[in-house]
């Protein structure tokens, strides 16, 4: 087969991704060396696609005097449940609060104050210090509105709609040399060649059939970095929130969140019978944490006793219609326009997956295992351990976003040259890409709609041997049918389809590796819930998934989780009883 | 899991652009779902009848202003717009925002949109750094009330599309542009504030708004550009009657 044109670039620090990680990081790269060459890519508008924008809670920061950095990274390590990589958790938690200076005072970003002036910190779960900084219940909006503005006002590149396909290392194998990547708007390939490369595509678990995130992410970063051979952390670890949108078949809608504050305020669940279910399940009933909500609407599911389509309804109406419309008017609003009364009658939800921990192994200053590649943002690995507080993404995003853009300028320093492509790898990319054109047949809609259901349960909330064998199987002969399944080869331009297809084949490399590290975690910490093995298990010997691709096979191995800030059962705050377990 | 979802025999006639700036309607029988969008609809075209139908959408719920289209000749946000609020004798019309050039199909180009963001100055200038403490800032004095009512757009390009004035005069900077630099000039940590007004006091600035107010009719964020480009007249013309312009 004769290649395809393949337009070639060049830039000295390539970003992937337009969301928290990718703009800071673009940021502080041209701050800290301005006559660098910096290109941002992305997979739809700069600062459109992606989540941070969908960020509602708020930011995570312990910027009030009666808090400290250590009770931020305590509640970190303690909801991580003593998985976190300690050293990145500390990171995360002491950068912050330069970070949301940096954010108010540089960048223009305004977040709500109290009466007099001061900071607002709002309460958020699992947080012993209300500490989450915010705007309103639109603090993503904010944040990358501000930031992109910045982004616009500063000569940095910008390729937008172009989606990355494939890591580009030299001919040893041993750095990147670039990234190839397909314009979306043109349907032709281009290869950018970089010094440094941050992936910052920002992860994203919409391969379960009910998940939160922006439409257009598919773990195409995580893919990517898979098919290097680079070693991914925590992977069994996807956070389900327990109330999204159910609309039924054929809504994008379906699956967006409402919000924690919902159930918060004495929001009512309901099964199909409009009987109220939770205290079969938690004393705290609605108002227990994301998990056990989450485990419980899902076991309901199982047990079949579900609204019309599926789900469990949301009733808010008995706190007074008119309270709800006022206290909650973002989501009643967004509830109307999509035909629902939340604010009087019930609406229908699901759990939802939300947020994957799991993630590229990386350093504190956002290196990789391989030279020249940095990772940022959900597609890293560590930061939260068995589970993500409300609040820690958006910080966790801005705060190593900028430090990679503060480390990428030092390591061209070292390696000021663009190196040559293995082009062989290029090829291999292309003919990947490219290969349903050559064919007929296969029903691409009907194997997403596999995958999200085989996710939805076998690999999602409750899990089990059984159901995770069962899943490899499946995501093997889905694997197989889809690299079966062709297009017309009609014309490339802004071809959703073509890209429906490759979000499927990143999708499902991904779930595979979700799958793998499901059966290797022998035990039930934060996210992951296995009904096989319900015990947390010792917290002293804990240890986390790392899972490889080599010759097309998933390795996987536990490693020991290294105590080097905290041990379990101690604590960094003086004077108080330890954190529990 | 199946869905007991209304799966109804009913349809709705789509009629959707096709192409770029030459193009042509084709029309296409949609089957009718209780619970569905402009949004759900463009993607079961591309899903069930033309594979190589074009559009643009994320975040899937209001917030990131990718999906904004024209319905029945008027700029909606697709994701938040149920079906049955547009469709008319069982018909429906989509095209590509107006206002801007189309990439394909339903899909603009917003690349004039953000430019123009930037030439009303349209970022924030710094007059304090990360190494210094946030500042205090009473939330209810008369110039952050201004600032707060007109912050939360989320740069779909409704407004642009709605606009008059954008459609008739090329360099006009259009509504959410001026709406941002309206918030900026009331924002009392901002250091800009004199180019500011000099951008949007020049040529296809604020004095070219001719008050139709569509923007604030269309806003699906509920601002009010108009007002705010009523203010930014206001502070322009007090400044160059103080020789400040």
């Amino acid at each position: 087969m004769t290649r395809p044109v393949v337009e070639r670039t060049r830039t000295d620090i390539l970003i992937l991704g337009s969301g928290g990680a990718g703009l800071l990081a673009a940021l502080h790269a041209h701050q800290t060396a301005p006559d660098l060459s910096i290109t941002i890519a992305t997979k739809g508008l700069l600062g459109k696609s992606g989540c941070t924008r969908m960020v509602q809670g708020g930011y995570n920061v312990a910027v009030n005097p009666a808090d400290s950095v250590e009770r931020h990274f305590m509640d970190t390590i303690d909801g991580g449940k003593w998985l976190p990589h300690q050293k990145l958790a500390w990171t995360l938690v002491s950068t912050a609060i330069e970070r949301i200076r940096e954010l108010e005072n540089e960048i223009g970003c305004f977040f709500d104050r109290n009466e007099d002036g001061t900071l607002h910190g709002k309460a958020f779960a699992g947080q012993t210090f209300d500490r989450t900084v915010h705007k309103g219940d639109l603090t993503g909006i904010e944040i990358i509105s501000r930031v992109m503005e910045q982004i616009w006002a500063r000569p940095i590149n910008r390729l937008e709609e172009h989606r990355a396909i494939s890591l580009v290392p030299n001919k040893a194998g041993d750095a990147i040399a670039g990234v190839l990547m397909i314009d979306i708007r043109t349907g032709t390939f281009r290869y950018v060649e970089a010094k440094a490369v941050l992936l910052a595509t920002g992860g994203g678990p919409t391969m379960y059939r009910y998940h939160t995130p922006s439409g257009d992410k598919s773990m195409d970063g995580l893919a990517m970095v898979l098919e290097r051979g680079l070693p991914l952390r925590d992977m069994e670890m996807v956070q389900f929130h327990p109330t999204g949108l159910l609309a039924g078949t054929d809504t994008r809608m379906t699956g967006t969140v409402l919000e924690e504050g919902l159930r918060g305020a004495g929001g009512h669940l309901l099964d199909g019978n409009e009987r109220r279910f939770m205290e079969d399940y938690d004393p705290a009933m609605e108002r227990a944490t994301r998990d056990i909500v989450s485990r419980a609407i899902y076991a309901e599911m199982r047990a079949g006793r579900t609204t019309e389509n599926g789900g469990v309804y949301i009733k808010m109406g008995h706190l007074g219609p008119e309270t709800v419309a006022k206290k909650f008017k973002g989501m009643v609003e967004r509830c109307a326009d999509c035909g629902f009364d939340l604010a009087g009658g019930l609406v229908e939800v699901v759990p939802t997956a939300h947020y994957h921990m799991g993630g590229l192994i990386c350093d504190v200053d956002t290196s990789t295992e391989l030279p020249g590649l940095f990772v940022a943002g959900e597609d890293a690995g560590g930061v939260h351990g068995a589970n993500r507080l409300g609040g820690n993404g958006v910080a966790n995003s801005t705060v190593f976003g900028g430090i990679a853009g503060d480390t990428m300028p030092g390591y061209l320093a070292q390696n000021p040259h663009w190196l040559e492509a293995d082009e062989a790898i290029i090829d291999e990319a292309i003919a990947k890409a490219t290969a349903p054109f050559g064919k007929t047949g296969g029903d691409l809609n009907g194997l997403r709609e596999r995958l999200l259901d085989l996710m939805w349960d076998d690999v999602g909330v409750l899990r089990d041997a059984t159901g995770l064998a069962r899943a490899v199987e499946g995501l093997d002969a889905i694997s197989d049918e889809l690299e079966a399944t062709g297009l017309p080869d009609a014309d490339r331009a802004f071809n959703l389809t073509w890209h429906d297809w490759l979000n499927l084949r990143s999708q499902i490399a991904i779930s595979k590796v979700i799958t793998h590290a499901s059966m290797a975690r022998e035990n039930s910490r934060g996210a992951h819930y296995r009904e096989d093995f319900p015990d947390a298990g010792d917290m002293e010997s804990s240890t986390f998934t790392v899972v490889r691709e080599a010759g097309g096979k998933l390795t996987t191995v536990n490693e020991p989780v290294v105590f080097d800030i905290v041990r379990p059962g101690d604590t960094l705050l003086k004077d108080e009883p330890a954190a529990a377990e | 899991m199946t869905s007991a979802d209304t799966i109804s025999s009913e349809t709705i006639d789509v009629s959707v652009w096709r192409g770029g700036a030459e193009g042509r309607y084709e029309t296409f029988a949609v089957p009718l779902r209780q619970n569905q969008t402009i949004l759900d609809v463009v993607t079961w075209i591309q899903r069930n009848a033309d594979p190589t139908l074009s559009y643009r959408f994320a975040c899937r719920v209001g917030m990131c202003g990718s999906c904004a289209m024209t319905v029945n000749g008027r700029p909606r946000w697709t994701c938040r717009t149920h079906v049955s609020k547009v469709v008319e004798n069982g018909k429906v019309e989509l095209g590509p925002l107006a206002n801007l050039p189309v990439i394909k199909d339903l899909a603009a180009d917003m690349t004039s949109f953000f430019e123009k963001w930037q030439k009303a100055d349209g970022a924030f200038v710094p007059s304090k750094t990360r190494h210094d403490p946030i500042e205090e800032i009473l939330p209810n004095t008369p110039a952050r009330i201004e600032a707060s009512a007109a912050i939360e757009c989320i740069n779909c390009g409704i407004c642009f599309a709605a606009c008059d004035t954008v459609r008739w005069q090329d360099e006009y900077l259009g509504p959410a542009a001026l709406n941002r630099a309206w918030t900026l000039v009331n924002d009392e940590r901002d250091a800009g504030k004199s180019d500011r007004l000099r951008a949007v006091a020049a040529a296809g600035g604020c004095h070219a708004c001719h008050s139709h107010q569509s923007c604030e009719q269309h806003c699906p964020q509920k601002l009010n550009p108009t007002a705010s480009i009523a203010g930014l007249k206001r502070l322009t013309m007090h400044a160059y009657l103080r020789g400040d312009l």
